[in-house]
């Protein structure tokens, strides 16, 4: 990008990379519609391409190692690691699917299950809590709301120990019940509360008060008229947590324990140590543990990026 | 008559509801810190059948613990430098995305990628990079760049780099979709009107874009923050806390004292401490923050 505002050179090398994007760049419309700035913006923007492009190359390699490495043989990956699969083989794969001890398959049902328990309970309680408090005075919901933005930001580490001991009480201790059970009334139910407190905000009175005046209850107004009304809300909250409790790793070690079975995360972090030099076996099995949360974040990364920016810039 | 009746049956209902979350959340939030208030005044241990209350002397021999002084100082340093570098590389690639074609979509959909995956593959495939044997010599040493294999997880100094690198890496995603959305909200005019006024590109970046994307800016910064305080699933596959406990974060330390040294009750103690640290910098940064944006 030619800088033609009256800016020292130096100033425009060093914004070079940090300067507003193009389109919404304002020097266009004072610049000279003579073409030589024209080809030279064509060439300015190219170049803004190549770069932006190579950055991000660059920036996701890692991934791009992950990947291909899923599909060559330990051979291949120590000889020439950050070439690509020549020819691919599926070993890896159906190696790590072939187990004795089923750790993928496993790994992927009770993970597939804690998630989906685990969200089905939050959704619900978050939602109706949070209407709930629209209800209540403005002190009190001010009270409520700050203590469970507490919640979010307590270290997990902090509250470990004290958990196990309160489900070893409830007898829940290393069992499915007792993770879900601790992921719904964690931090969990404090991020759904923060959203849908906030998208609520939003929700005019009037349409609760018509509602309640046509006879409705407020258990089957919140179900039949807030819940459709908070759709991108659920949606964030349901993303958000999948993803988190998919991903856990601290919670499913310490409450499920080594000997109770394994989530995928948990079951990849033994593979770690099983294989540690291994690394076709454990490319493979690694490939098998992110496929499934990356084919999800592909597939509605539209709603996951506007869930993360309503949620931040809020 | 029946409406106000059923109004109320299914305010209770609701009410109920209420109740069970508020019961949830002071089951698994309000009273495991309490617990662990009260186990940080005790010797409590598995191997003991009583615990004794030992009043202060868990936080006495804080005083004396050098890996609790190691572990802290590397959280602390860690969170700030992460924070910073993550959140300074989101605004530059925020900028250099900042467009609206199908080319400059999927970049920006790729650069979330890392925060997709779990801490245990991140620091899996770094450590995979950073071994000593592993790409990133690999690159390096054929480009000339290096003489020899750096040990980049062998070294205490490197391996506290290499763990707040990964930490960044993945970080960076956030910060940069964060800062994204901020910036889409700048108005197009502001930029003109400046332009007009004589102000040059880096002007216009310290003067418009900045105090614009502040906001954004404080909760990129805070969730950066509170994120990093509070690291161990990258950590434990990356480093497991060594060489010589240089990695070791402080949620990394806690864990281990309970359930490696159990000692559980200088584990709350330690748990009490990182709270409170937790607390008060995620306030005041956020503080710090919040008043910048009124001012700018």
């Amino acid at each position: 990008m030619t800088a033609l505002t009256p800016t020292s050179s130096t100033a425009a090398a060093r914004s070079r990379t940090t300067g507003p994007a193009d389109p919404a760049d304002p020097a266009g419309p004072s610049r000279s519609p003579a073409a030589a700035p024209a080809r030279r913006r064509a060439w300015a923007s190219r170049g803004h391409l190549t770069a932006a492009g190579l950055l991000t190359l660059a920036f996701v390699s890692p991934l791009y190692l992950t990947i291909i490495n899923a599909f060559k043989s330990q051979d291949q990956i120590v000889r020439n690691p950050s070439a690509p699969p020549a020819p691919p083989t599926l070993h890896n794969i159906t190696d790590a699917l072939g187990r004795s001890d089923k750790i993928i398959q496993i790994g992927l049902t009770n993970s597939a299950v804690t998630v989906l328990a685990s969200v089905l309970l939050v959704v619900p309680l978050g939602s109706a809590f949070s209407f709930w408090l629209t209800r209540r005075s403005a002190v009190f919901r001010r009270v409520v709301l700050a203590a469970f933005a507490a919640g979010l930001m307590i270290p997990p580490a902090v509250v470990l120990l004290p958990t196990i001991r309160i489900l070893t009480i409830l007898h829940l201790d290393h069992t499915y019940p007792g993770l879900i059970l601790s992921n719904v009334g964690g931090g969990y139910l404090s991020f759904a509360v923060f959203v849908y407190s906030g998208f609520l905000r939003a929700v005019p009175g009037e349409i609760v008060e018509a509602a309640a005046l046509d006879g409705a209850g407020m258990l089957r107004i919140w179900w039949r008229i807030i819940m459709p009304l908070m759709r991108p809300a659920t949606a964030t909250v349901a993303i958000f947590l999948s993803l988190w409790i998919w991903n856990d790793f601290m919670n499913p070690q310490f409450i499920l324990g080594p000997l109770r079975g394994q989530t995928i995360t948990t079951g990849l972090y033994l593979s770690l140590g099983q294989y540690s030099t291994n690394y076709a076996q454990l490319f493979g099995v690694m490939f098998l543990a992110a496929i499934i949360p990356v084919a999800g974040y592909l597939a509605l990364q539209k709603q996951f990026i506007a869930g993360l920016t309503t949620g931040a810039t809020k | 008559m029946t409406g106000r009746v059923r109004r109320q049956r299914g305010e209770s209902a609701l009410g109920a509801i209420a109740v069970l979350a508020l019961a949830l959340y002071a089951l698994f939030i309000v009273t495991p810190v309490l617990m662990s208030a009260w186990k940080s005044l005790t010797d409590e241990n598995p191997l003991l059948a009583h615990a004794r209350f030992v009043g202060v002397s868990n936080y006495t021999d804080m005083l004396h613990d050098d890996a609790l002084k190691s572990s802290l100082t590397f959280t602390l340093v860690t969170a700030l430098a992460v924070t910073a570098v993550a959140n300074a590389a989101g605004i530059g690639f925020a900028l250099l995305l900042n467009k609206t074609s199908l080319s400059y979509r999927v970049m920006r959909t790729v650069a979330f990628l890392p925060q997709v995956l779990s801490g245990v593959i991140v620091g899996f495939v770094w450590r995979y990079i950073l071994a000593q044997d592993g790409v990133l010599n690999h690159l390096l040493l054929s480009t000339g760049l290096i003489g020899r294999p750096v040990t980049w997880l062998g070294s205490p100094h490197l391996a506290m780099f290499s763990v707040g690198l990964v930490a960044a890496w993945v970080l960076t995603g956030f910060t940069t979709v964060v800062h994204l959305a901020a910036l889409q909200s700048v108005p197009v005019e502001l930029y003109q009107a400046a332009t007009v006024d004589g102000a040059g590109r880096w002007a216009r970046f310290r003067r418009i874009t900045l105090p614009m994307v502040a906001p954004g800016t404080t909760i990129s910064v805070t969730i950066s923050l509170i994120t990093t305080l509070k690291l161990y699933d990258i950590i434990a596959a990356l480093t497991s806390g060594g060489p010589a406990n240089s990695t070791q974060s402080t949620a990394l330390y806690i864990i281990n004292l309970a359930f490696t040294d159990d000692r559980f009750g200088y584990a709350s103690a330690v748990a009490m401490l990182l709270l409170v640290v937790s607390a008060a910098i995620a306030l005041t940064v956020t503080g710090l923050l919040r008043r910048r944006e009124v001012d700018l």
